[in-house]
This record gives C-alpha cells, structure tokens and sequence, in this order.
C-alpha cells in the first residue's frame, strides 16, 4: 500500500507520459461532451421552467430521473446504436473519442438540463415579467433570465462536470479502454485495480480528486462572490 | 362609460375567473389620453390583476380592446398594446447589472443604439433624482430609491400608459414624498396614468379620476 503510493507520487511527479495522456484523454472528452450539452440542455432547461405546456410534468419528471440512470445502461444503449449494424453504425464512433465524446454529452445533458431548470424556476417571476413589460423580445427575456440565474446556471455546469469526468461505466463500453486513444482517468483506474497494479490508479485517483477539489473550489467562490458582491453588480 | 374622441384604449368584456371564481367582470373599461386614474378596492378586489391583464401578464378570459381605431383581442397581447403600456410592479425588481442599465433597458431593447439611449438615461436618472446611485448596486438600493429607479425605467419609454401598481404602498416619510412628488410630472409628456393604491394623498391629486372596484363590478366615479 505505501509503496504503491509512493510510487504513485514519483508518476505523478515525473511527467510519466501514459498518465499525463489519459488525464488528457479525459479532460478534452468531458469538456467536448459538456460544451456540446450545455447550449442545448439550457436552453430546454429554461423553456420547461418558464413555460406552461402540456406534458410538462412529464418533461421534469423525465429530466429528474435521466439523472439517477446508471452510466453503463447509457454506455449500453449507445453501444448498441454505435455498433457496426446498429443505426449509427456508418459512423463508425464505437471505440473512438467520438463515441466516448457522445457519451458524455448524454451523461451531462439531463444534470445540465434538471439543474438550470431547477434554478430558472426558482427565480423571482418578476425578473421575467419586467423584461417582458419593458417590451424585451423573447431572446432578450432568455438573456436576462439566464443572466440573473447565472449562478443556479454555473453550478449545473460545475455539477455535469462532476458527472462526467468521474463516470467509468459509458466510457469503458462506448470507448473500449483503448490506451491513448480512449483511456480515461475512471476506465485506467478500473484495469489498473483489476491486474493488481495500483501506482497509477492512486495517481490518477489523486489527479481526479484535486480536480473535484479545483471544480467545486470554483463554485464555493462564485457563490461566496454572488452573497457578497451585490457591491459590483 | 361612453367611448369619446379622446379615448386612449377601451376594453371590452373585461372578465377573469380563478378557478370557480369570478374575479372581476367589466363591460366596458375607457381610458383616455393624458388622463389619471386611481384604482381603489379592498385587498384581493383584484386591482393588481386588473392592471395585470392590461398589462399583458394575465390572461384574460375573452376580451376585445380598441387602440388607435382598430379592434384587436388582449390575448395574445397585441405589439402596439405591449409599446404602448408599461406596468410597474409594487415591489419593483431590479435587474443585476447597474442603475443606468437597469433605466437603459427598455430602450436597448426597443433596438436603440448606446449613444442614443445614453442622454435619455441621464436625463431619466436626473428626473428621479437618482444620478448619485449610478454607481450603486441595484440590489442594495432602498425601497424608495429603487420605486424611483422603476419609474424612470418605465418613462424612458414614453408610453401612452402607465400602469402603477401601488407605487407608495411601502414607503414612508421623505422616500414616500419623493414618489408622490414624481407621480403627477409622469403626465406632463402626454401619457395617461393607472394606479392602483390605498394611499390618501394619490387619491386626491387633482384632476385624477377614481375607479373603484368592488365584488367584481368597476365602478366609476
């Protein structure tokens, strides 16, 4: 144990390139599938919040339980979509960054989605109604809207980040565990552990918490800035 | 009320039911150019609605209104209705950016361009006697300050209607007198006023004119 920590440090510390290409892997993955959820998962998010439809209790409960699906059912059903003769199997994304990039923004979008729903609807009604009276088109109430719940809308970012960086059952199945190609921080941990060797699983799994600890650090001082700083704004 | 040549907007079958309930039912709802109204009625008369509906931000169940000769339903609110009127809310909210946006608003969003917008602002800020909170944030404005901000926010505009909602109901003393102050020159421009208030002093502002609105029924005074 302490020797396999140790060793895990000298990785760390030694610019060890394997381990630096998977953190890699995993960052650009999780940032790309993120990037490609967020505009459409806000948006939906802040139609359902704002708008009386039918089916829209329909649409939250949906949203609310896309977020406790278990990663490896959506690593599942993507495999089975991706696979060479299932429909999406002209692209020919299964065991690419593509594929695990698609995964991703699955994974995200419904936390994305329930979380700036959660947070457009509990603003004050009158942010909107005082855009609307003051003769503000529809793309401006978004703006606004969005805008004054900046903060509910950052921690549903931060909150997608978590999820997809530190889901192991989608990028394994979607992906393959490909080294240098597929191979994330949570897939490598997973092989690592399974052959015994456990050096660079501690240093990955030290890695993936410091950027928790960076992310959520990130959040805890914009919120303390969002208490405090009604002196800027 | 009969409809005469200086009629602003008449409203037609003005009626709104919560639930089971009728709110209010008014045949006929005048109001003409560079003309005040108060609106009075006991709590849950259902004077905000009222002012809401004609504001747009109530649905209402099936009425016609006529601006400018032409007849046209309230829902979905007509674009030459949503220029035209602007409603204030009694607690106005702030958005979180500054006191000069926050006036600045409904002109930016009217399409006009920065340099346009900025001496209208000035001169609005000036108006409300707010110049000195430019820098504040807007959520640490006081309540009277910020009913100052609201106002000015609205009347960069121009609209040919205001609709106030209980503009003094929380303030007192000297922020109370600065409202009060400001009320009667929103009409020097040409635009028409609706308020809806308890408050003695609106009521007796001269030239206004009374609406009151009791179990459903507008009665006119």
């Amino acid at each position: 144990m302490l020797e396999a920590t140790t060793h895990a440090f000298a990785l760390l510390f030694s610019g060890d390139e394997a381990l630096w290409r998977i953190v890699w892997v995993s960052l650009k993955t999780s940032v790309l599938g993120l990037l490609l959820a967020a505009p459409p998962a806000i948006f939906l998010g802040y139609v359902i919040a704002m708008h009386r439809f039918p089916g829209r209790r329909l649409a939250v409960w949906l949203a609310q339980a896309a977020l406790s699906l278990p990663t490896v059912l959506i690593g599942l059903l993507l495999y089975l979509l991706l696979s060479r003769r299932g429909p999406m199997g002209e692209l020919a994304w299964l065991f690419t960054q593509q594929g695990v990039i698609l995964g991703q923004m699955v994974i995200g979008l419904p936390v994305l989605l329930a979380f700036t729903l959660a947070a457009v609807q509990a603003l004050d009604p009158r942010y909107a109604e005082t855009a609307v009276a003051l003769g503000a088109s529809k793309l401006r109430v978004l703006a606004t809207v969005l805008h004054e719940a900046r903060y509910g809308v950052m921690a549903a970012v931060i909150s997608g980040f978590g999820r997809v960086i530190s889901e192991v059952g989608c990028a394994l199945m979607v992906g393959g565990n490909i080294e240098g190609q597929t191979r994330t921080i949570t897939t490598a941990i997973a092989l690592e552990t399974s052959k015994g060797e456990f050096a660079q699983g501690i240093a990955l799994g030290i890695v993936l918490v410091t950027l928790a600890l960076l992310m959520n650090g990130a959040l805890v001082l914009l919120q303390g800035e969002a208490h405090t700083a009604g002196g800027r704004w | 009320m009969k409809v005469h040549d200086n009629a602003l907007l008449t409203v037609h079958g003005l009626r709104k039911r919560i639930g089971a309930r009728t709110l209010f039912e008014i045949d006929t709802l005048a109001i003409d150019s560079a003309s005040a109204y108060v609106l009075t009625g006991v709590n849950g008369a259902g004077k905000s609605t009222l002012l809401r509906t004609l504001a747009g931000l109530e649905r209402c169940d099936a009425c016609t209104v006529q601006y400018q000769g032409r007849s046209m339903p309230l829902h979905p609110y007509p674009k030459a209705l949503r220029q035209a009127i602007v409603f204030v809310h009694q607690h106005p909210i702030m958005f979180s950016t500054s006191v000069f946006h926050n006036i600045a608003y409904g002109l930016l969003a009217r399409g006009d361009s920065s340099k346009q917008v900025a001496p209208v602002v000035e001169e609005a800020m000036e108006w409300a006697g707010v110049l000195h909170l430019r820098d504040t944030a807007p959520a640490r404005l006081s309540g009277g300050e910020k009913q100052r901000v609201a106002l000015a926010r609205a009347r960069v505009l121009a609209p040919r209607l205001l609709l106030l909602d209980e503009p003094t109901a929380n303030l007192d003393g000297p922020a109370r007198e600065q409202v009060l102050k400001l009320i009667p020159t929103l009409l020097d421009r040409g635009s028409s006023v609706v308020m809806a208030c308890h408050d003695r002093d609106l009521i007796g502002l001269p030239g206004i004119r009374r609406l009151k609105l009791r179990e459903g029924r507008l009665e006119i005074r």
